[in-house]
């Protein structure tokens, strides 16, 4: 296990370097030069150059990248160019919406999904396993941001039972954050749960066809019993990986979501400093998110290997 | 003498009917999204981006307006024909793209060693890990939105899934017989990768296609939703959503038709991918569907 997990930690530690490098490039190569960007079309070249020295971007790119690299590991995130407040300020206030709003999605998500999904897998070739699918199907076909809006006309406009957008900080009223909070989870859920689904019913359909199934059937257990007690948590495995996999999904989700509604989120920081070209902002936040990403596929690989002795035992 | 046929199996007759039905729905959503796209080349009710102010708000099944106008009095028919142009530009602009690197790739991890292939694979693994969205705000924050920013993006995060796709399924034939043969016979590796592997993994490679033209089209619409995807003059549906909820309100008609087309269009080309699969691939058990 111990070899496993180091071998895991090697990878995590080369994606995020391989991920920094993309980002840094990908932002210098196709933004070319960020103090005129930042200055917009009418910037003299005198200002741009004041500009590119107060912020070191005149320096050779390697330097610049390892400036920025090393700033991140101890917590130094950059500033904005026009405000001047610290990366690191802006992204901390904005998480207690971003937070609570991804995990409360994903929790639901597969709240419905783990359910629906064994009993499609249960009832394959039957009317009511078909009818599951093709609602799967649509829910895959259904933009998540279209969800949200059809949702908060139902519930916001024409009932009226929850805003249909906006928000109120924890710290004033706890209760409105979460009325406000509930649309967009709701969105977010549903949609996640039509793409889970799938793979819910596929991996216990996997599961069903096992000998170690068809044994404790052998030993007396109904269907049900024998599903629940050795099934599930075979087909814990494909599902915990496909968790990972969906949270690049569901922080595309989030960020969609949170425009709809409305909510002081992260995403609503990047897109404004994405309109005002704060180059460095953007980089930053987006890097924060991939390696957050990225470790949680890393602790999505440990537990795998937890799970499943086979798997670090092959690795 | 006669020969009574061998009873048919009813569950085989069942499936088959099933996964027809699946590709047929398909194929129709799909040849209806393409021809509005090629009629509003040569026809449009009017034209979708001239505000016309005294036709603001008309509603639904007013005259010259089937589906009514928005709050500048632009028709909505025009704007859903030209927005199916965005949507196939973008999509499949990005799925092709996507699909040329990761041919590219899958084949050289699947033929080239093993050194090649580690590099590709955890290359792939990567990128597969960084949200895509978040991708495309960082490219739209360099290069300025657009239909070329948009395509650029996505076909960046949508290669790895190619690349791992064609790498899995070109090793499953580089497997095969009828390759050693090739090989003793003389033929070189690109020789067998062109005229061997391809045309046996190209039913993977348009399921791949098709399902990820789907993806585009979705990406698509909620980057042209949050305002860093194609813009004016060119129309997407995402965008006339955001103008939907930016001034007349949510709860208008004007909210519902772009979304709908999204939807059908998505649907469509998402169940012609696996009734593709099934036609085209039939070793592989369809589960997923």
């Amino acid at each position: 296990m111990a070899l496993y997990a180091l071998r895991k930690l090697v990878f995590f530690i080369g994606a995020v370097f391989v991920a920094s490098v993309a980002i840094f490039l990908l932002i210098r190569a196709a933004g070319g030069n960020v103090a005129a960007i930042v200055l917009g079309k009418d910037a003299t070249a005198d200002a741009i150059n004041a500009l590119a020295t107060a912020y070191g971007l005149d320096r050779p790119l390697p330097v610049q990248y390892f400036d920025w690299i090393l700033g991140m590991l101890q917590g130094d995130l950059g500033q904005s160019f026009r405000t001047k407040e610290a990366v690191a300020d802006l992204v901390v206030g904005r998480l207690s919406v971003s937070i609570p709003l991804a995990l409360s999605g994903l929790l639901l998500g597969l709240i419905i999904a783990i359910p629906v999904g064994t009993y499609a897998a249960r009832n394959v070739g039957k009317p009511s396993g078909a009818v599951l699918a093709l609602i799967s199907q649509i829910g895959i076909a259904i933009p998540v941001f279209w969800a949200g809006i059809l949702l908060s006309v139902l519930f916001g406009v024409r009932l009226g039972w929850l805003p249909t957008g906006g928000w109120v900080d924890w710290s004033d009223d706890w209760v409105g954050s979460i009325r406000s909070l509930v649309l967009p989870v709701l969105s977010l859920g549903l949609i996640m749960a039509a793409v889970l689904i799938r793979y819910v019913r596929s991996a216990v359909l996997d599961v069903m066809n096992q000998d170690y199934v068809r044994t404790a059937r052998a030993v007396g257990m109904t269907r049900t019993q024998a599903l629940l007690q050795v099934g599930l948590r075979n087909a814990a495995l494909p599902i915990v990986t496909i968790v990972g996999l969906q949270i690049a999904e569901l922080i595309g989700g989030t960020v969609i979501i949170e425009m709809v509604f409305s909510l002081p989120g992260l995403s609503r920081m990047i897109l404004a400093n994405v309109a005002a070209r704060e180059v460095i902002v953007v980089q930053s936040t987006v890097m924060l998110i991939i390696v957050f990403v990225i470790f949680v596929n890393f602790v999505v690989d440990l537990l795998y290997g937890i799970l499943d002795p086979r798997i670090r035992n092959a690795a | 003498m006669t020969i009574t046929a061998p009873a048919v199996s009813v569950p085989k007759r069942r499936r088959r009917l099933d996964l027809n039905a699946s590709l047929v729905v398909g194929v129709v959503l799909t040849i209806g999204f393409l021809a509005i796209a090629i009629i509003s080349f040569f026809w449009l009710p009017s034209n979708p981006n001239i505000p016309n102010i005294k036709a603001r708000m008309m509603p639904p099944f007013s005259p010259n307006h089937w589906l009514g106008t928005d709050g500048l009095g632009r028709d909505i028919v025009a704007q859903l024909m030209v927005g199916a142009r965005t949507s196939i530009l973008v999509g499949a602009g990005g799925a092709s793209i996507a699909l040329v690197l990761g041919t590219i790739t899958g084949l050289v991890a699947a033929a080239y060693g093993k050194f090649a292939d580690e590099a590709i694979s955890r290359g792939a693994d990567i990128l597969l890990s960084i949200p895509g969205m978040v991708t495309a705000l960082v490219l739209a924050a360099t290069m300025g939105s657009g239909a070329f920013t948009t395509i650029l993006a996505l076909s960046a995060f949508f290669t790895p899934s190619f690349t791992r796709v064609i790498r899995s399924a070109a090793m499953g034939v580089l497997q095969e017989d009828f390759i050693t043969s090739a090989k003793l016979y003389g033929r070189g590796r690109l020789f067998i990768l062109a005229r061997h592997v391809i045309p046996n993994i190209a039913g993977v490679m348009i399921v791949q296609f098709t399902l990820y033209f789907a993806a585009g089209i979705l990406t698509e619409a909620g980057l042209s939703y949050l305002g860093v995807g194609v813009t004016r003059p060119s129309i997407s549906w995402g965008m006339m959503l955001n103008e939907a909820q930016q001034t007349v309100g949510i709860s208008s008609p004007l909210a519902i038709w772009p979304g709908l087309a999204i939807v059908l269009v998505v649907l469509g080309l998402n169940l012609l991918g696996d009734g593709l699969r099934d036609v085209l691939d039939p070793k592989l058990k369809r589960r997923s569907a």
